[in-house]
């Protein structure tokens, strides 16, 4: 976060007592909300989201914590009163940032949350952790959980067919009864089944409710989960955790481990990746990518190979043994015939020639042995405490915890009465071979706790509702091992307990507070006395700066023994079997964010399909079975079939299918889909192709056509392509996204420039203010370096929370009504079966020149001074000129009122929903344009405190949302005429151009050349492929004078 | 009379002779009686059954209008890539045919063009209801349609500032506005005299009431005629630059933008040209069948049609030409982003749109080079359908598939349209026949004080005998 918005902290809970602001709020805001349903809305669903603004102004305006009971009334009743004094530092309508930690995915993400007028409006990371860099997806969009209509917002019981409200109280007296039958010698008829567990309190708790019900069982799943810790204990003897260290390596190999894309530490892995990726700033790492399906990483890398996921283990059982020899005897110096041959021997030879500097990498889901291996492969280049550190694996989990398969037994077997879930959602992800839905009906009583109703608490006799992360206070052991707080920045919307309470009441125990819990676990496992100023720090900052375990040294087992595996079965490739691999969807991981619609209409980085998943096919497979694109698949596996649509992946390994996880929920929610509500699934649920042994991938997987298309919604190419289209496009690729080889960018660091003759150009209209050399205001810029980019979408949902941009559903997006104010473009070069790909993340150029303004009739769309193209949006009649004029084509256009249509997605842009809405972003009306301003409210609240404190904006100080969400800092933001500005020097970068420059836009936007650093024996391939092979031309002219300098070096050379 | 007709072929130039442009031996009183006669005789059934599905469709038009405005543009088909569609497209349609009757009345007046005076009232009245029409679809088509005022320059404290001058969209809404306004007034100045005539002639009280206010206190007196002929030649004046100074701001809602396929700077004269084109086109799709029904072949004589061809195979051709030239210019200009879009109109996803544009309006109209498709009615009506059909299509392939693919490819989209689309194209013919059936009914529809004039002297009586004229041929 920026040096001048130090994170605030809560210095008492008295500040989140009541704010008069807030209730004003909802009363202006909200003046008709209790008047009229809007039209098309089931009176139900109208009543349902009154309460939860009911709900909201009491919990919001009630003091959470005080007289405090465990069981009791909650929130009790309290007058509203403006303060008589404004407690100190709070500043009405100011946002604040609060540090804390969410568990996402299975995994501890420290952030930092903006609340506006106790308000949680935004999600970023938290920067000052280590293991942070950007924010990802996931974290981001967790966010929109907090407002959701859907949320569990009251206990429910269950029984026979009726479905009744409780409160906690009922449940407390329910449990206490049937605590008494599980006592003693009956707890063994007890048992709970739980999530990975992030947090050291939360372990204390379940200990609590150990010793009430000793003979308790414990089970633990998680539908997505990797080896990594079976691969360390087999190679060392010991459940390790890898840190890898991206930005010590020179050359990285990627063995479908999607290292800056689905990786486990992919931010800080983007990070230092990104930083050995900028060619001015020393030598260029290389990056080999070795996987089964495109992944982001795959888009980074110099060379890819695409090898079957099944295939993999030999594939590096073969890299092991040539390493071996390379070691023995020294580098190849021949350069083989085949080009998968020279990719492998270039791999060995750098692999070999940078020991200690190097870091092969094997993804999550490789078997042991084979994760075993990459380690002895490391430990023979010497990476380990060089680009590789190992700590011990946390202990969050009591001992002895058992499978889903055991509980399944177990339950069969009648050996279980009671069950509680805490979360995760067994019914629906469960191995299909574990059939849970007849083990559930052998037990008694099921009680489920969750923050939303799931396949699972509809089976259950009671779901008891948890709060969101951003509601309660907490801790979290992070990937590091360091120790990370999470605080409430809200009182709980809904009637809602976090997991220390509800454990706690489960286990009888003393702790009511969960603060009082988590200063203990602080306290017992730090230091014995935490002094007030010590737990200040810590909550401010939001973890514990040293906490993080030491490394721990480690040794390959002498006698580990793999097993043989054939070296030469991948080559020969998978024939005619077919295999699908299972990856975490992208917009819903396994399935727990199915009711994001952030999420659910981010595009997938590779395919762009929004709303669905997708098997993916090789065009070559594709061509074998005989299917096209979007046409509807029968895939069985497993004894079980599915039908999925087809989308044709260039570049995926022949044979391999892919497809994501988490679709076709059945219970999740108005936008992810309530069969019982007639709002169909998002997406198609493959778990019942999914068993014990093929959790990530399933072999001997057959394939049927079925003729019949489907209709997908991506966000480019949202039709088919043509022939004609292709080759065009083909053609503008590379003057759109310029790329070179680090030698080229030695020999011609402004090689960039030239891809593009640029005539001399005049201006129409007079000079402005902005153009002007004499002009020594701020002028806003932006640069996207496209070496570091990876189109990871993060940038996406960052500008989607920041400017209140709405999602539009499947149906809108599929004919192009999409919102995203970024977007990032995805190219394809090169062989269809071997492309090559770039992303380009696309926004709102601010061009000096900018054509849109000129045509607007009603002057909505004008510039600042300061170099902005601003949009009134009062004033927009939306004729959509400026839409048709821009070349960038990066406006959007309010088609349809996104915010009080009947559409399906409605509960994601709610009353309740209103409440996530930045309100420094004007929110827009249909029949209005939008489109990004560089996040201009940053921009002037920067300027009003500089102002206000007298002094001048420093150089780097305003952060853009997508540029703060960036973990490998591709985007960078600020005043052009600062010199000391990053983007100043971005813009002064010999890389850098401007995009489609010959329209004379002048873009305040530049990009920066993507740079690779292929090996030498493939170098030439590279510039073959993008051939703009401007080494040999010298021949400059020199043209037109020019105004602006910052153009006039743009426009030399011919492309040729 | 349907003998003489037969006797008297009006398509046969003689030098030494003008060719009559009334046959079958009328006077004053049988023009007066002839013209009246259609809208003093008892309403046909025809009437009444045209009528209603005018009005059906009027009505279709009006609820889908309703449920655009209520539930936003996106019932239409537009979508990221492509902002406009259909209504952009109906409104320049609904613009070019509104360009044939201003240019009959107006320039052909000028050029002292008599034969124009039997058929311009009739092609005037459907160019004020062809520009009533192309007023709704600009009006309708912006996101905030409820304030759509902004756009004109009113003096108002509410929007504090003035609409933005340089925008294309505005000189459009001058242009248009302007045209509409004249025309309206142009040819209301010309139908004074003949409402004064319906008004001296209708026993219907209320309709004497009307065509009396109508007709301004009309007497024919030799002031009044003094008086009307100057300000009609001035209106002529006024108005005929107008004709082409309308379709030229409307070309430059597009050639102003630097969308390839839309910046070219021939798109002025061609649209002109297309906008001549297609408003005859329609003045023969009206005519043909109205003379038939109305009887008025004596007064709109198949020299007049075989003249509309012409100008059809003329426009037509020109509009071909620019066609060509668009593509010859993207070739010769270099510009690749040009070439591709020319290229991808002809070949790419909307390859079936373009080649029926070029099949309707520059093969279609070749046929007239022969005299048999000048003179035979019903074949001039197929063809004249087919620039109807051509001419709409022009403006959905200019319009939508330089739209459609643009500069980047990343953006690249097509458009669908959607029932409402259709529903409104087909209901704005709704609107259009509504006010055409009206006119028919209730106006004069042949400029009678005008045809008139241009009828030989009474007391000349050599003119009048059809046998003498035959003698003369």
């Amino acid at each position: 976060m920026p040096e001048n918005k130090k994170p605030k902290y809560w210095r008492s809970l008295g500040e989140l007592e009541g704010t008069p602001e807030f209730e004003q709020f909802l009363r202006q805001e909200f003046p008709e909300a209790a008047e009229v349903a809007p039209t098309g809305m089931p009176r139900r669903r109208w009543m349902q989201l009154m309460g939860a603004s009911l709900a909201l102004a009491t919990g919001a305006a009630g003091c959470r914590y005080p007289e405090e009971e465990v069981v009791g009334f909650r929130y009790p009743e309290e007058e509203i009163a403006p303060f008589s004094r404004r407690p100190e530092g709070r500043i009405p309508g100011k946002p604040e940032k609060f540090a804390t930690t969410l568990t996402v995915a299975g995994k501890a993400c420290p952030v930092v949350a903006t609340s506006y007028d106790g308000r949680p409006i935004k999600i970023d990371g938290n920067q000052l952790h280590p293991m942070v860099a950007g924010a990802d997806t996931y974290s981001q969009a967790t966010l929109l959980h907090l407002y959701d209509p859907d949320r569990s917002q009251y206990p429910v019981i269950r029984e026979g067919s009726s479905e009744n409200k409780r409160s906690w109280d009922e449940f407390a007296v329910w449990w206490k009864e049937q605590s008494k039958k599980l006592e003693g010698g009956n707890s063994s008829k007890l048992a709970i089944l739980h999530q990975t567990n992030t947090s050291p309190s939360v372990l204390t708790q379940m200990n609590e409710v150990a010793k009430k019900f000793p003979q308790a069982k414990w089970f633990q799943y998680e539908s997505i989960t990797g080896n990594t810790t079976l691969g360390t204990e087999l190679a060392f003897g010991k459940k390790l955790r890898p840190l890898l260290n991206l930005e010590a390596a020179d050359i990285i190999v990627d063995l479908s481990a999607d290292l800056l894309g689905s990786h486990v530490t992919h931010g800080v892995n983007n990070q230092g990746f990104a930083k050995r990726r900028a060619p001015e700033d020393g030598p260029m790492s290389r990056l080999y990518v070795v996987e089964s399906r495109f992944s982001v990483t795959g888009i980074a890398a110099d060379h890819r190979l695409a090898v079957a996921a099944s295939q993999m283990p030999s594939f590096i059982a073969d890299l092991e043994q040539k390493l071996e020899a390379a070691l023995e005897s020294g580098e190849t110096k021949e350069k083989p015939a085949e080009k998968i041959d020279i990719v492998i021997t270039a791999m060995v030879n750098d692999l070999v020639s940078h020991k200690g500097k190097s870091l092969v990498v094997g993804g999550e889901s490789l078997d042991a042995e084979t994760q075993a291996r990459i380690w002895r492969i490391n430990n023979k280049l010497e990476n380990f405490g060089k680009t590789v550190t190992f700590i011990e694996e946390p202990k969050l989990a009591r001992d002895n915890v058992g499978t889903i398969e055991e509980l399944a037994a177990a339950m069969n077997a009648g050996e279980v009465d009671t069950i509680i879930f805490l979360g995760g959602n067994p019914l629906y992800d469960a191995p299909a071979d574990v059939d849970f839905i007849a083990a559930m009906d052998k037990t008694a009583t099921q009680v489920y706790y969750g923050d939303y109703e799931t396949e699972t608490s509809k089976k259950s006799t009671w779901h008891l509702p948890a709060s969101h992360g951003l509601e309660q206070w907490g801790d979290a052991i992070a990937y590091d091992g360091s120790y990370c707080v999470a605080q409430p920045l809200i009182s709980p919307i809904f009637e809602t307990k976090d997991p220390i309470e509800f454990l706690s009441l489960i286990a009888g125990s003393a702790i009511s507070e969960t603060l009082e819990a988590v200063k203990q676990t602080v306290a017992t496992s730090f230091s014995s006395s935490v002094t007030e100023a010590a737990w200040t720090k810590v909550v401010h900052d939001g973890f514990i700066a040293d906490s993080a375990p030491e490394a721990v040294s480690v040794t390959v087992n002498d006698s580990l023994d793999l097993g043989e595996v054939s070296v030469a079965t991948w080559r020969a490739g998978l024939g005619t079997a077919y295999e699908l691999i299972f990856h975490p969807g992208a917009g819903t991981y396994d399935g727990r964010y199915a009711n994001n619609g952030w999420l659910q209409e981010l595009p997938e980085p590779i395919t762009k399909v929004t709303w669905d998943n997708v098997v993916t096919v090789s065009p070559k497979t594709a061509e074998e079975i005989g299917v096209k694109q979007a046409e509807l698949m029968e895939v069985s596996a497993n004894g079980k079939t599915v039908r999925l649509p087809v989308y044709i992946q260039p570049g995926q390994a022949h044979g391999t299918l892919a497809v994501g996880l988490g679709y076709g929920r059945t219970h999740a929610g108005a936008v992810g889909g309530n069969v019982d509500e007639d709002i169909a699934p998002v997406g198609v649920d493959v778990g019942p192709l999914r068993t014990k042994a093929s959790m990530n991938l399933a072999t001997g997987v057959t394939v049927k056509p079925t003729g019949k298309e489907f209709k997908l919604a991506t966000t480019q190419d949202h039709f088919a392509i043509d022939l004609l289209g292709m080759r065009e496009i083909g053609r503008r690729v590379e003057e759109l996204v310029r790329e070179g080889t680090v030698e080229e960018y030695e020999h011609h660091p402004d090689f960039a420039k030239h891809i593009v003759h640029l005539p001399p150009n005049g201006d129409l209209w007079e000079e402005q203010a902005w153009m002007k050399e004499s002009y020594d205001g701020h002028a806003w810029g932006m640069s996207i370096d496209l070496t570091k980019c990876t189109g990871c979408n993060a940038c996406t949902i960052a500008c989607q929370s920041e400017n209140n941009i709405p999602i539009v559903g499947k149906e809108a997006v599929s004919v192009g009504r999409e919102m995203h104010w970024i977007r990032v473009d995805r190219y394809f070069s090169g062989d269809m079966e071997d492309p090559k790909a770039v992303s380009q993340p696309v926004t709102c150029q601010q061009c000096e020149t900018a054509p849109c303004e000129s045509v607007c009739p009603v002057a909505a769309t004008v510039h600042s001074d300061e170099g902005l193209n601003d949009m009134v949006y009062n004033r927009c009649i939306g004729t959509r000129y400026c839409g048709n004029n821009c070349p960038y084509k990066v406006r959007r256009f309010n088609y349809l009122d996104w915010r009080a249509s009947d559409h399906r997605f409605e509960a994601g842009n709610q009353e309740l929903a209103k409440l996530i809405f930045n309100p420094e972003v004007t929110v827009r009306n249909r029949g209005v344009m939008e489109k990004c301003t560089y996040c201009v409210q940053r921009i002037q609240n920067t300027k009003i405190e500089a102002k206000a404190d007298r002094r001048a904006i420093g150089p780097n100080e305003i952060q853009v949302a997508c540029q703060e969400a960036c973990a490998s800092n591709a985007i960078e933001f600020g005043d052009l005429n600062n010199p000391e500005s990053n983007v100043a020097k971005a813009h002064a970068n010999p890389r850098s151009y401007s995009m489609l420059a010959e329209l004379n836009t002048k873009p305040r936007t530049r990009y920066l050349a993507r740079i690779t650093n292929p090996h030498p024996w493939l170098a030439s391939e590279v510039e073959d492929h993008h051939g703009h092979g401007h080494g040999e031309s010298e021949h400059t002219h020199a043209e037109g004078d020019h105004a602006d300098d910052d153009h006039a070096h743009e426009k030399e050379e011919e492309k040729h | 009379m349907a003998t003489v007709n037969e006797v008297i072929d009006t398509t046969i130039d003689d030098p030494g002779n003008r060719t009559p442009l009334v046959i079958g031996g009328h006077d004053y009183g049988s023009i007066t009686r002839l013209v009246c006669g259609i809208n003093e005789s008892k309403t046909p059934i025809a009437w009444y059954i045209g009528m209603l599905m005018s009005l059906s469709l009027l009505g279709m038009l009006g609820a889908l209008v309703g449920y655009l405005i209520f539930t936003g543009v996106g019932v239409w088909g537009n979508n990221n890539p492509v902002y406009w569609g259909f209504p952009i497209v109906n409104f320049v349609f609904w613009v070019g045919i509104g360009h044939a009757g201003t240019l009959i009345s107006a320039i052909l007046f000028i050029f002292r063009q008599n034969w124009r005076t039997s058929i311009n009232r009739f092609a005037e009245a459907m160019t004020i209801f062809a520009v009533v029409c192309a007023g709704l679809f600009p009006a309708i088509h912006i996101g905030r349609v409820w304030v759509f005022y902004w756009l004109f320059p009113l003096p108002s404290l509410q929007l504090a500032m003035w609409p933005q001058f340089r925008s294309p969209l505005l000189w459009d809404v001058f242009a248009v506005s302007t045209y509409a306004t004249v025309s309206l007034i142009f040819w209301y100045t010309g139908m004074i005299p003949d409402l004064a005539t319906l008004r001296d002639r209708t026993n219907n009280k209320i309709l004497r009431i009307v065509y009396s206010i109508l007709s301004l206190g009309w007497t024919g007196s030799a002031r009044a005629w003094s008086r009307y002929e100057k300000a009609y030649t001035l209106f002529a004046a006024l108005a005929a630059p107008l004709v082409l100074s309308v379709h030229t701001i409307v070309s430059f809602d597009f050639a102003v933008s630097q969308l390839p396929g839309w910046h070219t700077t021939i798109f002025p004269p061609y649209f002109v040209a297309g906008a001549v084109f297609s408003g005859f086109g329609m003045v023969l799709t009206l005519m043909v069948p109205a003379r038939q029904w109305f009887g008025l072949k004596d007064v709109v004589t198949l020299r007049h049609l075989e003249n509309v061809c012409k100008i059809l195979l003329a426009t037509g051709s020109m509009v071909g030409y620019a066609y060509a030239m668009e593509f010859f210019i993207a070739w010769y200009g270099g510009n690749m982003y040009e070439q591709f879009a020319f290229i991808n109109r002809a070949f790419g996803p909307y390859w079936w749109a373009y080649w029926i544009m070029v099949s309707c309006n520059v093969i279609s109209p070749q046929l007239f080079w022969f005299k048999k498709c000048r003179t035979t009615p019903w074949l001039m009506f197929v063809i004249s359908i087919f620039v109807n059909i051509g001419m709409w299509f022009e403006r959905f392939v200019i319009t939508v598939t330089s739209l459609a693919r643009d500069f980047l490819p990343s953006s690249w989209g097509m458009f669908e349209p959607t029932p409402v689309d259709y529903g409104m194209l087909i209901g704005s013919f709704g609107l259009f026949f509504t006010l055409f059936l009206l006119f028919v009914r209730f106006g004069p529809i042949v400029a009678m004080a005008e045809v008139k004039s241009v009828m030989p002297h009474p007391h000349s009586p050599v003119h009048d005998d059809p046998h003498a004229a035959a003698d003369h041929a």
